[in-house]
């Protein structure tokens, strides 16, 4: 098997043919999940992305079937681990066994090598497990026992975990969650959805007539696609302001990773590309500005007695956040124009 | 309570401070030291109250008590018990010191020499204010209050001092005011503590607090409104409404009104006379004279750029002798004087500070109230009265000059001071010339003037005429000498330049002409004003020329020695050989007739030229002022036409080629390099414009303009909150917003037309949703034009600030008196 490496992803698509092959996944998956557009496309955008997922919500809401979704309409490896308490990072990862025939070591892959890996219920397991994923998340490479072993393009974690709160969990270590590109919620479905579900569900499960419809190749080139989608320097310059405005926020002990600055930037260049754009919207980044950053920051003790959640911070810093563009001026704002923009002004 | 007693203390030196005006009242200084010495045991007894914790009343009451006791001491009466405690004869003495004061006020001229019942009332006014501002200050902390007393003071000097007050005493009695405020500023802040910055450094006392800003911007538009508006309220002399206007309203003004003001301008107010509409009776005369000359009342002496004008006069009281004889002047040439008794009644719309005489009264009695005469000027004046309702007489010597007598006059050496003063012109070449033309030839003084004189004939071209403008300044006069039409008062400055340009001193007399005979009196009116020219000659005296044509003016009449120009039948140098001119001058057959001579015709046609040229400039300014304000108020909507229009200029397509870009954005995969063309810029710049444009437009419509929101959601929110849902406005606005976030993000801007009318058709949906105050406001005052300009001049104005704070702290890192304050704060 010939492993296409990741800085090869092959050509981009044309506009066209980017829609077609976009909207065909998202419409397979809400077969599946009704009434969740959003995060549907939200999940798919973080595919684009180059990125991981995080779905975090209470028990029975769909993460796991949004996960197993997302990884049956691509025709892709797709490998499965259960985070029990008891699982090993070479589980994980993969160990290598003695061969009686060889009389050597031979490596058995773990359940990482896949092109999507869905991690269930993650805080379940220990943060030593836990962390046997640091690796493999951000440098797309395992090594055991010295050696370095290459994962499949396109590799994706998708994980779901229950809210911290809940009993029998560990939270996920802070250098994990950063290696998460965004964390989305699912929801209750509304009733007409939920409805719906009960009547599909009752003959049958509906993941198991899921057929894919895209195979790795074509992620490769819808993520080709998106690599491609301009973003002006404005935009850039809000995602940085965006970013900057965690760590100088005085409710936030821990501000966003330079990391998560480019991951929220391709995230939004995944996101206008399948809404049909070929450039980036400040829209796009204040759209994805909780889902990319509010798993990443911490907030400090005050915020957190006041139950302030990360994500009502993160909305406050967009809401408040001026874009940097001189025709985007407050009309009280009578600075002469041109004097290095708002972001580099701020704070002073 | 430290902070209250140095407030104490602060209060008695500013009280001490504001009563510096005083000096300019007083000779000596001794009422300096009274002053202080009173203020200073006021403070003192206050000090000693509060420390005593005594209530608000026993302070009050402590401070009288310690003025009475001073004042008692230094103005004794010799029934004190101890020299100190007040009798029931101190009060009294007290009330005769308060009546001698009004008799001093009365009688002396300032500035006035240590008059006991003078000093009493300083010491105790002083005293007063100083009680009054220590409980406004410290006890009611009211301080800005205290500035009413302090001005009392200072209205002292402005009530004597008609003219011009000595501007230092008012800057000192305003720093003690400032000093004041201050103070009890600095106290109050000190009550809640000592200042920090952020960075915890302890902030001094005289360091500026940010707060400070809106205060000095507030200061700063005080002064400047202070400044601008005496210009344009009428009624202050120098009001820029009242120049406007002076030809329809001023002169009557002038003329009646400004009860014992002597400061009226003798230019504008003869003009006033001359050309108002009415005919008012202002002067009976009745006199002892058989041919008398004019009846005179002020004159102006100094020439400057700004024309001629007259001075504060200056001399004794009459009561106090001031009227000399000049036949006892031993330097005088004399002449043949005859002496003449003059009844004048003087009626209640003639109210003025110079009372009429013939010129030379040697005694003068009947007029009520402190009159003084100036000898130079030769003008009875008063700082305190008026003329309104006088009647008074007085006797006067006329002298009759012959022209050979006059001839003898010597030439006034050039370093002469009377040379010096009333012979100095501004520079005007033409003249300069002209007088040198006129006077070649002549040897002697009185050949001089009369060559000028002779000038101003009907032969040169000179007509009289009421309808040219009021002199001015010297350029006017001078202009007179090119358009030849006048009236007196242009012949009158007009000869006098000349002859101060020959070197002989020269002035305007202002007064009135004989008037109309009333059986043996003669009444003058306000037609009767006139301005003449009076020639110095060394050892006669001043000696009046009238060059304004004899017909002209109603009741004129001519001397011996300045014959009408204009008489035709007698020439003029046959006049020289009598002594008498009252006889056979001129003036002396058309004085009979003349007062009363066609005294209708003469009216008829003065009014109708006032009414000809008065009204219609009036309404004509009312009009123009109208059409200003107008204007001014559509300043605002004019600049909003204007940018709106630039921008849509800049939003009209120029060519439609590029209209077929496809609105979707280019296909995301094949996207090109971005080429920067000349239209792509273009297309970007016109979509900025159009957002811009629908920025203005929304803030005009008062929808609120976010900067954190993107093109895409302004253009959804205001669709939401002007309600324009499902109209063509939304679209528009979508329209717009599309455009403006492909202009700023895309690679290639959105191409086409259709901005301009999604700019009409956003304005149209606006204008329809919101009520028609908005409406309006949009239109004539649109707050987009407002708030930048608001916004500019609050920038401005900080910048200033900026800059004048920044100097300041430099100025006062080297100030001493930081030292001081940083060791009384420790």
């Amino acid at each position: 098997m010939t492993t296409p490496t990741w800085d090869a992803p092959g050509g981009p698509l044309t506009n066209d043919q980017f829609r077609s092959a976009s909207d065909a996944i998202i419409a397979n998956i809400e077969q599946v999940i009704e009434g969740k557009g959003a995060t549907v496309r939200l999940a798919l955008a973080v595919l684009l992305a180059e990125g991981h997922l995080l779905i975090e919500d209470v028990p029975g809401v769909g993460k796991t079937m949004l996960a197993k979704a997302l990884a049956r309409s691509i025709d892709c490896s797709v490998r499965r681990i259960q985070f029990t308490p008891d699982l090993l990072p070479s589980d994980v990862t993969g160990v290598s066994v003695y061969n009686q025939e060889t009389r050597d070591f031979e490596f058995k892959p773990g359940a990482v090598f896949a092109n999507l890996v869905v991690g269930d219920e993650i805080n379940r397991a220990s943060p030593k497990t836990q962390s046997a994923l640091l690796e493999c998340m951000e440098e797309r490479q395992v090594t055991v026992d010295g050696t370095t072993y290459e994962l499949q393009s396109p590799f994706m974690v998708i994980a779901t975990q229950n809210p911290i709160e809940m009993e029998g969990t560990y939270p996920l270590p802070e250098a994990q969650r950063d290696r998460f590109t965004a964390r989305i919620a699912m929801g209750y479905p509304d009733p007409r959805a939920e409805l719906a579900m009960l009547s599909g569900r009752a003959a049958v499960n509906p993941l198991d007539s899921l057929r894919p419809v895209a195979d790795a190749a074509l992620i490769r080139r819808l993520i080709a696609t998106v690599r491609d989608v301009h973003a002006a320097d404005a935009v850039q310059q809000y995602a940085i302001a965006l970013v900057t405005a965690t760590r100088e926020a005085p409710e936030i002990r821990l501000g966003a990773s330079p990391r998560s600055t480019l991951q929220l930037l391709r995230t939004a260049k995944a996101v206008a590309a399948l809404e049909g754009r070929d450039y980036v919207l400040p829209d796009d980044l204040q759209a994805l500005a909780v889902p990319v950053l509010a798993h990443r920051i911490i907030p400090t003790a005050d915020a957190q007695l006041n139950r302030r959640t990360t994500d009502t911070i993160v909305a406050e810093i967009v809401h408040r956040l001026p874009l940097p563009h001189d025709r985007n001026r407050s009309p009280y704002d009578t600075r002469a124009q041109g004097d290095g923009g708002l972001y580099e002004s701020r704070g002073r | 309570m430290t902070g209250r007693r140095r407030l104490g203390l602060v209060a008695a030196a500013a009280t001490l401070l504001s009563a510096a005006p005083l000096y300019a009242i007083f000779d000596t200084w001794t009422w300096l030291l009274q002053a202080m010495l009173a203020v200073g045991l006021v403070a003192g007894a206050a000090v000693l109250a509060r420390t005593l914790r005594f209530p608000v009343w026993a302070q009050a009451a402590g401070m009288v008590a310690v003025l009475l006791l001073t004042l008692t001491w230094m103005f004794p009466s010799g029934e004190e018990l101890l020299a100190l405690i007040p009798g029931p004869g101190t009060f009294a003495h007290f009330g005769e010191l308060f009546t001698e004061a009004g008799n001093d006020t009365r009688s002396y001229g300032v500035p006035v020499p240590d008059r006991e019942g003078l000093l009493f009332l300083s010491t105790l006014g002083i005293g007063g204010v100083a009680v009054v501002v220590d409980l406004l200050t410290v006890v009611a902390r009211r301080p800005a209050l205290a500035g009413l007393p302090m001005l009392a003071i200072y209205s002292v000097p402005v009530a004597v001092y008609v003219d011009s007050v000595p501007v230092v005493p008012f800057i000192v009695g305003a720093t003690g005011f400032l000093w004041l405020l201050v103070a009890d500023n600095v106290d109050r802040v000190r009550r809640f503590g000592r200042r920090f910055t952020g960075d915890g450094r302890d902030v001094d006392v005289w360091e500026p607090s940010p707060l400070a800003a809106a205060g000095r911007r507030l200061a700063v538009a005080g002064v400047a409104v202070a400044v601008l508006l005496p210009l344009i309220v009428p009624g202050l002399d120098t009001g820029l409404l009242n120049r406007l206007t002076q030809v329809g309203t001023g002169p009557g003004g002038n003329g009646t009104g400004s009860g014992g003001n002597g400061r009226i301008n003798l230019v504008a107010s003869l003009s006033g006379f001359l050309k108002t509409t009415a005919v008012t009776d202002y002067v009976k005369v009745r006199t002892s004279e058989p041919d008398p000359f004019y009846l005179r009342f002020g004159i102006a002496d100094v020439l400057t750029e700004g024309g001629f004008s007259n001075r504060t006069p200056t001399g004794q009281p009459i009561s106090r002798g001031a009227l000399t004889d000049p036949r006892d002047d031993q330097g005088s040439n004399g002449g043949d004087y005859e002496s003449y008794r003059a009844d004048v009644e003087i009626t209640n719309d003639f109210a003025q500070a110079l009372a009429p005489v013939y010129s030379s009264p040697v005694d003068l009695d009947g007029l009520d109230g402190p009159w003084s005469y100036d000898p130079s000027a030769g003008v009875v004046y008063s700082n305190r009265t008026t003329t309104r309702g006088q009647k008074y007489s007085f006797d006067y010597v006329r002298a009759k000059y012959t022209p050979a007598q006059l001839r003898r006059a010597e030439q006034l050496p050039r370093e002469d001071s009377r040379v010096q003063q009333l012979a100095s012109t501004p520079e005007d070449p033409k003249v300069e010339d002209l007088v040198r033309r006129l006077t070649r030839g002549q040897d002697t003084e009185y050949d001089k003037v009369l060559a000028l004189y002779e000038y101003f004939s009907k032969d040169n071209g000179f007509t009289y005429s009421l309808q040219a403008p009021d002199v001015d300044g010297a350029s006017a006069i001078s202009s007179f000498l090119d358009n030849k039409a006048g009236y007196c008062q242009q012949y009158a400055a007009a000869l006098a330049w000349m002859v101060r340009e020959a070197g002989i001193p020269a002035r305007v007399a202002f007064g009135f002409t004989r008037g109309t005979k009333d059986g043996d009196a003669y009444v003058l009116t306000n037609r009767n004003a006139h301005a003449w020219t009076e020639v110095y000659f060394d050892g006669f005296g001043w000696i009046p020329f009238d060059a304004t044509p004899a017909a002209d003016v109603v009741g004129s009449t001519r001397s011996a020695w300045a014959p009408d120009n204009d008489r035709v039948e007698e020439p003029t140098a046959s006049a020289s050989a009598t002594a008498a001119p009252g006889a056979t001058s001129s003036a002396a057959a058309g004085a009979a007739d003349r007062p009363d001579r066609d005294q209708d015709a003469g009216l008829a046609g003065t009014t109708s030229t006032t009414t000809g040229s008065g009204f219609p400039t009036g309404a004509l300014i009312a009009v123009a002022v109208a059409a200003l304000l107008i204007a001014l108020l559509l300043v605002p909507a004019l600049r909003r036409v204007l940018v709106r229009r630039r921008r849509h200029a800049a939003t009209e397509p120029v060519t439609v080629t590029a209209a077929a870009a496809s609105p979707g954005g280019a296909p995301p995969g094949g996207a090109p390099a971005v080429t920067v063309t000349t239209e792509s810029v273009r297309a970007r710049a016109d979509a900025h414009a159009a957002w811009d444009e629908l920025v203005d437009t929304m803030l005009d419509y008062q929808v609120t303009v976010d900067p954190t929101e993107t093109p895409r959601h302004t253009a959804q929110r205001l669709i939401r909150e002007a309600e324009l849902k499902a109209t063509p406005a939304a679209d528009a606005a979508v329209l717009l917003g599309s455009a403006e976030e492909r202009a700023r993000y895309a690679r290639s801007p959105l191409r086409g037309d259709g901005l301009t009318e999604a700019l009409t058709m956003v304005r149209k949906g606006l204008a329809e949703t919101s009520d028609k105050r908005t409406r309006l406001r949009a239109v004539l005052l649109p707050p987009s034009v407002m708030l930048r300009w608001r916004l500019a001049v609050g920038d401005t104005s900080s910048r200033w600030m900026g800059a004048l704070s920044r100097m300041r702290d430099s100025a006062i890192r080297f100030s001493p008196r930081r030292l001081l304050a940083n060791r009384s704060a420790r």
